[in-house]
């Protein structure tokens, strides 16, 4: 007797999907037996469009390639363009732009929370961590002038200033966060349906997250403490005092717990730099935007996102415009070899939380 | 008949689609600071049972066929809200390969939302002026899609391929 | 001298004049070789510790007829990145398949051939990645023109081409009223 196989197409229109992407499982009974995943509903092109517009008119472009977490995007950008031009972007500057990068942490991690909480039946959760993510994006706005992308980080230096008052202003955010996060342990790490649900299911193991390209917060709770922060350090993290925690279970609980505990981290990341901002100017002086030329040569450059590593290169051959640009996103591995591989023997009602605990993000696999 | 139209603006289902950029600011409009449940408006996960599409930005060829496949499949009357600048004219990817420049040419759409990316409080602002046209009788994009449905077929023929995609029948 | 020294030297010493080497600056190392050599050279490099590829980038040297397929190596020991380049020719480009070293690797050419045209002969899983019922050339390549292949399948709204014309009508050189 031929055993015959149940397809499911969770498509893209499906309250279970990260983002826009489809995923075709084929299941005996409760079980899953393969899983082949779809992405390119949101391939834009980007790296075409980038060769075909000058140096400075990619710096709006580049945030919409990751939307959760878009500054990411634009520290790469600018650390690209300045280490080809030669040009270093005065300390006052880059002070700034680690508070930027690790206040859009801060929101990306709550906005995965909101993720996993959603997938596991529990909607307290998504309530109370995106309004509170909406606090940081006040106080975006209030230093950029937008609440999703900001365009704010350029080659050369920032392009604003910090107004009055929101040094005190973003201290008594930290102060709420770090108040807020014992409820979140309450509610969501002490809860006896998350435990039951979450430990021990989708595990990867160590050996097998350094093999297959997993980076991140996902290689971290898999038990190996690799951060790019610490690594291949840039801006001024080599001056700043934090850990890299592990948390070495590599099961969804796991992975989970270990966002929490870099969240702690990175909001002693934001004191630290409050207290310690140099005095300056904030932007190098460039010249003539629409003329420049960079000079030849190629780069990669990369830095730690919410998600793993990410990383440009950029080759140039000395015009006005881009010669190419290569972007490297954290989630293609996460999605085509972790995801796929290891959901092969799990229930259905498990896949939606793997996939959202590996916080898979479709624009920055397929730009 | 002013009775009828006033409960049919009053509580209309939206379907759940994040089919571009703008879908980041659907959880902060859905959640307890902005709250579009208190107009009556709610996610729905099926297209059975809703009444709003809402194409939050730009739109790939790819999805545009998942789209009209869903589109079809919601019962009448049912609008469509077009979100961001990409719905009105390309916006940034104006000469990007793979997303089509203006909605209009392939679906009826009753309100735009312009921006890049329109704040929560527009989108609020979007729903009630659709509830005002609602109530007049004016939203009528449903009737114009079954009238010229061969105009429609005609442009969407020529960016996908509409016999294996398409739901209704139309010759 | 530092750790990225002490790694050219042994790779030089290994390969001998088959591989030039050039550290860029500290962290980053580059090398170049031919596409003959290069799976010996990332098998010596992955049991030295550099077990992490983190992408392969196709770069489309048109006025030189070539590709170019840089492969990116990150060591967790020694924390050095490396940027190992080859050069293919670009009538019918073909490379062999690095997924017996690295398996990630099936996915990052899976998208060099969906978008350079590339061929990886031994991966068995070459199918279209994001585009779907794609008709038109490789669509990253320097010779394919964006905009005259979407003024004709899109119908473009081309902002600067309108501003242009009305701007002519202005100074007087054009009288019809015709936009596009």
């Amino acid at each position: 007797m031929k055993t015959r196989y149940f397809e499911y197409f969770i498509g893209p229109q499906h309250p279970g999907v990260t983002g826009n992407m489809s995923y075709h499982l084929w299941a005996r009974g409760d079980e899953i037996v393969k899983m082949e995943p779809s992405v390119g509903y949101l391939h834009r092109g980007f790296e075409k469009l980038m060769e075909q517009r000058e140096w400075i008119k990619n710096v709006p472009m580049v945030p919409r390639i990751c939307v959760p977490e878009p500054d990411v995007n634009e520290i790469l950008y600018a650390m690209g363009v300045e280490e080809l031009a030669g040009i270093t972007p005065p300390e006052r500057a880059q002070y700034i732009r680690v508070l930027v990068l690790e206040m859009a942490r801060m929101a990306a991690y709550l906005f995965y929370f909101g993720g996993v909480a959603g997938a596991l039946g529990l909607y307290t959760i998504p309530q109370w961590t995106i309004g509170d993510r909406d606090y940081i994006l006040d106080r975006f706005e209030e230093l950029t002038g937008g609440r999703i992308y900001h365009i704010y980080i350029q080659p050369g230096g920032v392009r604003r200033d910090i107004p009055e008052g929101f040094r005190e202003r973003v201290l008594k955010l930290m102060d709420y966060l770090e108040r807020r996060l014992k409820d979140y342990d309450r509610l969501m790490f002490y809860n006896a349906v998350v435990e039951k649900r979450t430990k021990g299911v989708g595990v990867i193991e160590k050996e097998y997250a350094l093999q297959m390209g997993v980076t991140g917060p996902n290689l971290r709770a898999s038990g190996y403490p690799a951060d790019v922060r610490k690594d291949d350090p840039y801006l001024v993290y080599d001056r700043l005092e934090f850990d890299v925690p592990i948390t070495g279970d590599g099961d969804i609980y796991s992975r989970m717990l270990q966002r929490r505990l870099e969240f702690e981290e990175s909001i002693k990341i934001v004191r630290q730099v409050l207290e310690s901002i140099p005095e300056g100017p904030i932007m190098v002086k460039l010249p003539h935007p629409l003329e420049w030329k960079v000079p030849q040569g190629d780069v990669y450059v990369k830095v730690e996102s919410s998600k793993g590593e990410y990383g440009y290169y950029i080759v140039s051959d000395g015009g006005v415009k881009p010669y190419r640009i290569h972007v490297r996103g954290p989630s293609m591995p996460h999605c085509f070899q972790a995801a796929k591989e290891k959901i092969v023997g799990m229930r259905i009602a498990d896949v939606p939380v793997m996939i959202f605990s590996l916080d898979i993000c479709p624009p920055d696999i397929e730009r | 008949m002013g009775l009828f139209k006033f409960a049919q603006s009053r509580s209309l289902w939206m379907m759940h689609f994040c089919t571009g950029c703008g879908a980041v600011e659907m959880p902060p409009t859905m959640t307890s600071r902005f709250d579009m449940e208190r107009f009556g408006i709610a996610p729905m996960a099926t297209p059975r049972q809703a009444d709003i599409l809402l194409i939050t930005g730009y739109l790939t060829v790819k999805t545009l066929k998942r789209v009209i496949r869903s589109y079809e499949q919601m019962p009448d009357p049912k609008y469509v809200i077009g979100f961001g600048s990409c719905t009105l004219n390309g916006g940034m990817y104006w000469d990007s390969y793979n997303t089509i420049k203006r909605l209009d040419l392939y679906l009826p759409v009753d309100i735009y939302i312009n921006g890049c990316m329109p704040r929560p409080e527009a989108i609020i602002e979007a729903f009630v002026k659709l509830r005002e046209i609602i109530a007049k009788g004016e939203a009528n994009g449903w009737k114009k899609y079954k009238e010229n449905i061969k105009w429609y077929k005609e442009n969407q023929a020529k960016v996908f391929d509409v016999k294996k995609w398409s739901v209704i029948k139309w010759e | 001298m530092g750790i990225e020294g002490k790694i050219v030297e042994d790779i030089v010493k290994r390969f001998g004049d088959k591989v030039r080497a050039e550290v860029q600056r500290e962290r980053r190392v580059k090398f170049y070789i031919d596409p003959i050599n290069i799976k010996p050279l990332l098998y010596y490099l992955k049991e030295k510790g550099f077990i992490h590829l983190s992408s392969i980038s196709c770069v489309d040297w048109i006025k030189e007829n070539q590709f170019e397929l840089v492969y990116h190596l990150w060591s967790y020991e020694d924390k050095v990145h490396l940027m190992v380049k080859t050069k293919i020719s670009r009538e019918n480009p073909e490379m062999e398949t690095m997924i017996p070293v690295f398996p990630v690797a099936e996915t990052y050419e899976r998208e060099i051939y969906e978008m350079f045209g590339v061929s990886f002969p031994g991966n068995p899983n070459l199918k279209p990645l994001f585009l779907e019922d794609w008709d038109g050339p490789p669509p990253m390549r320097k010779d394919f023109d964006t905009r005259a292949y979407v003024r004709e399948k899109y119908g473009m709204i081309d902002l600067t081409e309108i501003l242009r014309q009305g701007m002519d009508k202005i100074k007087g050189v054009r009288d019809e009223d015709e936009i596009l």
